[in-house]
């Protein structure tokens, strides 16, 4: 078996899939994996593969022009996933989707597909998610800012909301797990940054209660009626590990 | 008398106020879409947005506050009547302005649900509530979803100001059958609820007519053309429900403007009264037919009040019967069910141990079993186990190859529901007699545990060292 792996930015993730099905091995023969591999094989080949932007343009155009623009917005959103094997996943997808053509996303009676379907629903939960669990602390009266550690790199799905949402504020929203950072000043375009040791320690400071967040943890516990109390249900719609940063569960200081 | 105290602060004001409204359901932001402006705060996306979840379970999506708990009305079954000895409090408009807009700024909330207790009158309440949503909309720039609560018997101007302002009004009926409403809120009638609502429900329609859009509100897309769906296109014309015209005077552009895009929703109380729920579900498929109205909520009594024609303070809040209700408004209003195949005057209530879909397809035997790769689709959304999105990944599916258990499983059909109303390819999953007897007792068992839980909620749980006894 050889496996194919790259870095998991997107460009290197196009090359890869490239790089494998250009390599002649067999399809069968190939397997893909983002880096870091958790665990080597004993008897597998690792070849790596760097970001090529021309590679990455030609599985892109290709998958547009030939498959159909549906697919790829597809699988350039499942690419997004944290599941080990989303990469290969897509791979095994476009060999499909060469084939069937446009149809594939259809086609469950595939186990490919179905797994596909899965990874790229569990992405757009998780951007959803945080579109609604995400919360803004308020810095120096106009500076909103908003910290989340997702397990996907939802980051820009989620971000691309709040520029509609709130297009006159000053806002930042930091993915912690990933050291990025979108920016948006007021009225303008929103830009990507990506956040350097520092600058993350010095950005976990801003998470400071004020008056309003009390007035919300006060109203959130109010809300609560407790005959009906049903806390398996809360913990379903509101998983723990989401939790974290959001300022109706944090624990106080005092 | 209740005496109104001054100097008191945001923060005891918003808890009072918060407390009173909690009783209400309806917090959606759902139905309608509206994209962001510059210079303005928010934007509607109409799936809706929960923003938490309380610790009953429900989700809090809405900034949910009474604008004043002072009431001149003395309904039995509510707590903030007039004669009850609760704190009582008001907001000024500028301080739900202020805080909804922070609360929307930090994401904590998608916009405001803003309700009132009756002050000096019906009229003189509605319009300070609609003062407030206008300064929230005009002076604050507020573009997000706001959910008002019209009160019966005020004028139809003020109703029509509230729906130009807001983007869902709802007036609750409370009850089923006038009797109930008479007996327990003595000071409402149900003219002064309908009346209203029918003005609503034909205003929208006028407005969606003028803007280019169908004049009733948009369904699930299945449900519409379902042959036997309470929202079929054809059996609303047949019964006079049908399309609307719009008069020539109104082609204007005045009408170009939403007027409570994402139309109106109502309450109604479960256990209080004494309706059965064959009353209550026929008035819901009334109240979807005839005033097109977008949601009906059920809300189970809290017993908050002492009172000797009400269920006593203690007595176990109906969450099984509130479940099984919803449960039959979700057959309405995704699957094509009507009111009268679920239940009829002889049987009037729900089954406690099955849910009302399986309940349904126990006494049709006669069209089960169905096969999968042949039936319909209207057939599959009957089969207890497949929902409409299942129903509509095996219509798709199939026109591309056959499909067996393991990929139904995989589509998400609840097999341990299914199994004994389908066949895949010819054959069962396992060798089960149809017969009523035998799967009633099957299902009640799968059931079981899940009735269990709603019941018994509160009265036990799992003994953990950490809560119980503050070990670590």
């Amino acid at each position: 078996m050889y496996v194919y792996t790259c870095k998991s930015d997107y460009d290197s993730m196009l090359s890869c899939i490239y790089e494998a099905w250009a390599s002649g091995k067999g399809h069968k023969n190939i397997k893909l994996c983002v880096e870091p591999v958790e665990q080597f094989g004993l008897f597998d080949e690792y070849i790596h593969v760097d970001a090529d932007e021309s590679k990455a343009e030609k599985v892109s155009s290709a998958v547009w022009h030939k498959i159909s623009p549906q697919v790829y917005w597809e699988i350039s959103y499942a690419l997004l996933s944290f599941e080990e094997d989303a990469l290969d996943i897509v791979y095994r997808l476009l060999i499909l989707g060469f084939h069937f053509g446009p149809k594939v996303l259809d086609m469950v009676q595939y186990r490919e597909v179905i797994r596909f379907r899965e990874i790229r629903k569990l992405v757009s939960r998780e951007a959803h998610s945080f579109r609604e669990f995400l919360r803004f602390y308020c810095v120096n009266d106009n500076l909103y800012v908003a910290h989340f550690e997702p397990r996907s790199r939802v980051l820009m799905p989620v971000a691309s909301y709040f520029t509609e949402r709130m297009p006159s504020e000053n806002w930042m929203i930091i993915d912690d797990t990933h050291r990025e950072a979108i920016v948006h000043p007021k009225d303008e375009e929103c830009y990507l940054r990506i956040l350097t040791e520092e600058e993350t320690k010095a950005l976990l400071a801003t998470e400071q209660e004020d008056y309003y967040s009390r007035l919300w943890r006060n109203y959130f516990r109010t809300m609560g009626i407790s005959q009906r109390e049903n806390r398996a249900c809360q913990n379903n719609h509101f998983p723990l590990w989401m939790r974290k940063h959001v300022t109706e569960f944090r624990e106080t200081e005092a | 008398m209740y005496t109104i105290r001054t100097g008191m602060t945001t923060e005891e004001k918003l808890e009072i106020l918060a407390d009173a409204a909690k009783y209400d359901v309806a917090c959606t932001s759902s139905g309608v879409d509206r994209k962001g402006q510059k210079g303005m705060l928010g934007n509607c996306s109409a799936p809706g947005i929960c923003h938490t979840f309380a610790s009953d379970g429900r989700c809090i999506s809405l900034l949910k506050i009474l604008m004043t708990n002072h009431c001149i009305y003395d309904c039995k079954y509510c707590i903030n009547r007039y004669s009850n000895d609760v704190p009582r409090a008001a907001f000024t408009p500028e301080e739900i302005c202020e805080l909804t807009i922070e609360f929307y700024k930090r994401n904590y909330i998608e916009g405001l649900f803003l309700s009132s207790g009756i002050v000096k009158s019906p009229g003189h309440t509605m319009e300070l509530m609609c003062r407030v949503l206008y300064k929230l909309r005009t002076e604050y720039k507020f573009n997000g979803y706001i959910h008002i609560k019209a009160i019966p018997g005020v004028p139809d101007e003020l109703i029509a100001k509230a729906g130009y302002l807001a983007d869902r009004v709802s007036i609750n009926m409370e009850f089923a059958v006038e009797d109930s409403l008479k007996k327990f809120a003595p000071n409402k009638n149900f003219k002064t609820i309908m009346n209203p609502m029918e003005k609503i429900s034909d205003t929208i329609a006028l407005h969606r007519l003028a803007c280019g859009k169908d004049a009733r509100m948009e369904r699930s897309a299945g449900n519409r053309y379902l042959e036997n769906s309470i929202f079929n296109v054809k059996r609303l014309e047949e019964r006079g429900f049908g399309r609307k015209e719009l008069p020539v005077s109104f082609a204007n552009g005045d009408l170009r403007r939403s007027f409570a895009p994402a139309g109106q929703s109502t309450q109604m109380i479960i256990g209080a009264g004494n309706e059965t729920d064959y009353e209550l579900l026929q008035t819901t498929q009334k109240l979807y037919q005839n005033y097109d109205l977008k949601r009906v909520f059920y809300s189970a009594y809290v017993p908050l009040n002492e009172d000797s024609v009400l269920p006593a303070i203690g007595t176990p809040v109906p969450l099984l019967r509130e479940h099984r209700l919803y449960q039959a408004d979700w057959l309405l209003r995704y699957y094509g069910f009507q009111a009268d195949e679920l239940l009829t005057e002889e049987k009037p209530d729900f089954n406690e141990q099955l849910d009302p879909k399986c309940d349904w397809a126990l006494r049709h035997l006669n069209l089960f079993p169905v096969e999968i790769m042949k039936a319909s689709f209207e057939l599959l959304l009957r089969v207890p186990g497949i929902g409409p999105t299942s129903a509509k990944r095996i219509v798709q599916s199939r026109r591309y190859g056959t499909l067996n258990y393991e990929q139904l499983k995989k589509m998400g059909v609840v097999l341990k529901r299914a199994h004994y109303f389908i066949t895949c390819g010819g054959k069962m999953m396992y060798k089960v007699p149809i017969e009523e007897q035998y799967i009633t007792k099957e299902l009640t068992v799968v059931n079981r545990k899940e009735n269990w839980e709603i019941v018994h909620r509160n009265q036990y749980h799992q003994m953990s060292l950490f809560d119980d006894y503050a070990i670590g």
